[in-house]
């Protein structure tokens, strides 16, 4: 009747170990852990070195995106303070305390190479194109649980607060201008030529060949993006520390890869949580014969009806 | 028949029997106080669905997530985690006497899971998109997030819902003896999927109070050292665990306590043991993880994190402390509040990484508005609204055998012109009716 406890380890033993040992071992190989740099992909290089902060990138993207300009400080002109749901796009100003240093610097989606924002997203409403590899937020599939808000580590993807219908705003490189043979709205504008427009490999060879005419002008001497989180398609060159400008040292591992190594393992293919599954059938189907056989017996002793 | 109901011990308070909670009227101040928040609530929702999430809530961007998530669905499903950990307990590694605490765990977690997923519907800002779930290539099957809506919504509304089918089944049973051979071939068909349906009832949970954990993993350094590891999947289950035990247990002793029923120590003191032990190893593994990973350091930092932090550790620990002194003493009172005290750590830790420890910014403020905190009461009133009305209308909390009897007595001599009770038809108990007489 009762299944003893040795019998319950040994027969769980019997089925898991062999196959726990083929889905980890064969995981390995299946989730490649190696981020592919899609194919045509495009982004964009930010020298804040000469960037002016003439803001004409946060005019021309909300004309580019068809969005209204954010006025809601003053009631008067188009000044965000930070990302928000009408600002895809903010050249934000960092001060050192002792005033020896200032930076201005561009924020805007990174595009990154292993998105965190579409690695949470439930129903593949944050979608990272194979071949662009632009992150573009699909309305239809968003169900607005606001998961990309907390998940992205450059704190991109803004919520619409207001209203029945909210939609979650975040650069998407002017896919559309783009199809039509354009740049994006914010390098189309650029006086000083700070943010360019190209396909990442020629703008890395671009801010390598800055550092290498201008060596200890750039922080570290490196290309912020080329390596960070995994790789991002917006790359970034500074003379401040990058973490001052909001790009926090991450890591050459994207954060997907780093922290959901075991979540991705152990649900590959559904394998271990198969297993379980019929493990506990089993144990269960054993277990239920013995409590109907006692459940009856009371029946008979009290004479009323058994409750399993 | 009826020498069964006089041969019983009186003073017996061995949990035989569940029996609904008789003698005491359905509607009273409390249920119309919860009723009356329970309407505040839904006139709120309906505001939130016009306005949006902004105009209600205290949410901003920087915390994107407020108490309808992180604390009705993170810490009230936790507490509803009894069909899970007691299930186990029970069935899995047969602790046999906890099958008299079954139906109360299944109940508490229909509730809990059923208002959470609710509030997760109302919090959400799309909802119309949830249809994706009935599509599973549209699934993006490695977010934690995924995990957790799928798996809690098929959870609640399979496996949960047909465990809790027994004792609606056995008040039509006992209700009408011409539906009883139809329950019955309800009943035999049901026991043949029972197997499938518990082991799904284990898995799911599992799965998914394991995900909730993982939810804050991607949020990497915004959460405070002191509660973001790798091991957060598991130290969010295991605290699930030792909460439902406690939840499902308290919340028995406190019925008890209220509608004035005998406890049966064994029981309780089976629970009270596999709390205890639930506790420490969780302590053990959350202690040696900060100490492995060495953020000890920040937990003597003179911060509101540290104190958080030592609120939550010490609670717990008070709380197993007291569990287990009341298994010497067999003190009901420290039993109690053990449960209490380390329940509630235990919702002060699921509460922590992603609010009380969570620090996107440093100038980052949240903190719930008055519609918020509202609505998410009403759900919780919601909640035990259903458990009062549940309880004293099916077999749900475990009595004495002589309770059943008393019922019985109760409603055939004090309260006769109650015809029918759904369990005592003209004052019979369980046995079948007599056959009418032909021609008479």
């Amino acid at each position: 009747m009762a299944i003893t406890r040795r019998e319950l380890i040994t027969g769980i033993a019997k089925a898991g170990v062999p196959a726990a040992v083929a889905v980890t071992a064969g995981s390995q190989t299946l989730q490649a852990e190696t981020i592919p740099v899609p194919s045509a992909a495009v982004g964009l290089l930010y020298d804040a070195t000469i960037c002016i902060g003439c803001k004409a990138c946060v005019s021309a993207c909300a004309e580019a995106n068809d969005t209204l300009p954010d006025t809601r400080v003053d009631q008067l002109h188009q000044a965000p303070t930070d990302l928000n749901d009408l600002t895809r796009n903010v050249i934000k100003l960092y001060k050192a305390e002792d005033g020896s240093a200032f930076s201005f610097v561009k924020r805007q989606c990174m595009q990154c190479l292993d998105p965190a924002c579409a690695a949470g997203c439930p129903f593949q409403a944050l979608h990272k194109d194979p071949e662009s590899g632009i992150v573009t937020w699909t309305a239809d599939k968003c169900i607005g649980c606001r998961y990309c808000t907390i998940t992205c580590p450059y704190h991109i993807p803004r919520f619409q607060w207001q209203g029945y219908n909210p939609r979650v705003t975040k650069c998407e490189l002017c896919s559309s201008r783009l199809e039509k043979g354009l740049k994006p709205g914010c390098t189309s504008v650029c006086p000083t030529g700070a943010v360019i427009f190209g396909p990442r490999p020629v703008l890395l060879l671009e801010a390598k060949k800055r550092i290498q005419a201008n060596p200890g002008r750039y922080y570290q001497n490196r290309v912020y993006g080329e390596t960070d989180n995994g790789g991002t398609q917006a790359l970034y060159l500074s003379h401040v520390p990058f973490e001052k400008l909001g790009l926090p040292e991450l890591g050459p591992e994207s954060v997907p890869a780093k922290t959901l190594r075991w979540q991705r393992r152990l649900y590959q293919y559904f394998a271990l949580p198969a297993l379980l599954y019929a493990g506990l059938v089993q144990v269960i189907r054993k277990n239920l014969t013995g409590h109907e056989h006692d459940a009856l017996e009371r029946e008979k002793e009290t004479g009323l009806r058994a409750q399993l | 028949m009826s020498s069964a109901a006089t041969n019983v011990t009186r003073d017996s308070n061995r949990w035989e029997r569940a029996v609904p909670v008789y003698g005491f009227p359905v509607v009273n101040g409390f249920f119309i106080s919860l009723s009356v928040l329970v309407l505040i609530a839904l006139v709120l929702t309906a505001y939130r669905e016009l306005a949006g999430l902004g105009p209600v809530s205290g949410m901003n961007d920087a915390y994107g997530w407020g108490i309808w998530k992180t604390f009705n669905v993170m810490v009230m499903t936790a507490l509803g985690s009894g069909a899970f950990a007691v299930g186990i307990a029970a069935w899995v590694f047969r602790r046999k006497r906890l099958h008299a605490l079954m139906r109360m765990a299944l109940l508490t977690s229909f509730l809990a899971y059923a208002c959470g997923l609710l509030l997760l519907g109302i919090d959400a800002g799309r909802p119309w998109n949830f249809y994706w779930i009935v599509f599973p290539w549209k699934w993006n099957m490695h977010s934690p997030l995924a995990e957790v809506a799928i798996c809690m919504s098929i959870y609640a509304m399979i496996p949960l819902a047909v465990e809790n089918i027994p004792p609606v089944l056995e008040r039509l049973w006992y209700f009408d003896s011409r539906l009883r051979p139809g329950v019955e071939k309800i009943e035999k068909r049901l026991h043949y999927f029972y197997p499938y349906i518990i082991a799904a009832a284990y898995l799911l949970p599992g799965m998914h109070q394991s995900s909730l954990g993982a939810l804050m993993l991607l949020a990497g350094e915004r959460v405070h050292p002191l509660w973001q590891t790798p091991w957060l999947p598991l130290l969010y289950l295991g605290a699930a665990t030792f909460m439902s035990f406690g939840c499902v247990a308290g919340t028995t002793m406190l019925c008890c306590l209220v509608w004035k029923r005998g406890m049966d120590m064994e029981v309780l003191d089976e629970a009270a043991q596999i709390t205890a032990w639930l506790i420490y190893g969780w302590l053990g593994l959350r202690f040696l993880d900060i100490m492995f990973r060495g953020a000890l350091g920040t937990a003597f930092h003179f911060d509101r994190f540290a104190g958080v932090f030592w609120i939550e550790v010490l609670s717990i620990s008070v709380g197993a402390w007291l569990l287990q002194q009341s298994l010497k003493t067999h003190d009901k009172r420290a039993m109690f509040l053990g449960y209490v005290l380390s329940s509630a750590g235990g919702m002060i830790y699921r509460f922590s990484p992603t609010t009380l420890a969570f620090r996107p910014n440093p100038e980052a403020l949240y903190f719930p508005a008055t519609i918020e905190i509202l609505v998410s009461l009403g759900f919780i009133s919601l909640g035990v609204v259903g458990f009062l009305l549940a309880v004293k209308r099916f077999a749900i909390l475990p009595a004495p055998l002589h309770e059943w009897h008393d019922m019985a007595s109760y409603f055939r001599f004090r309260r006769p012109y109650i015809r029918w009770t759904g369990y005592f038809k003209f004052g019979y108990f369980g046995e079948d009716e007599p056959k009418p007489t032909s021609g008479d």
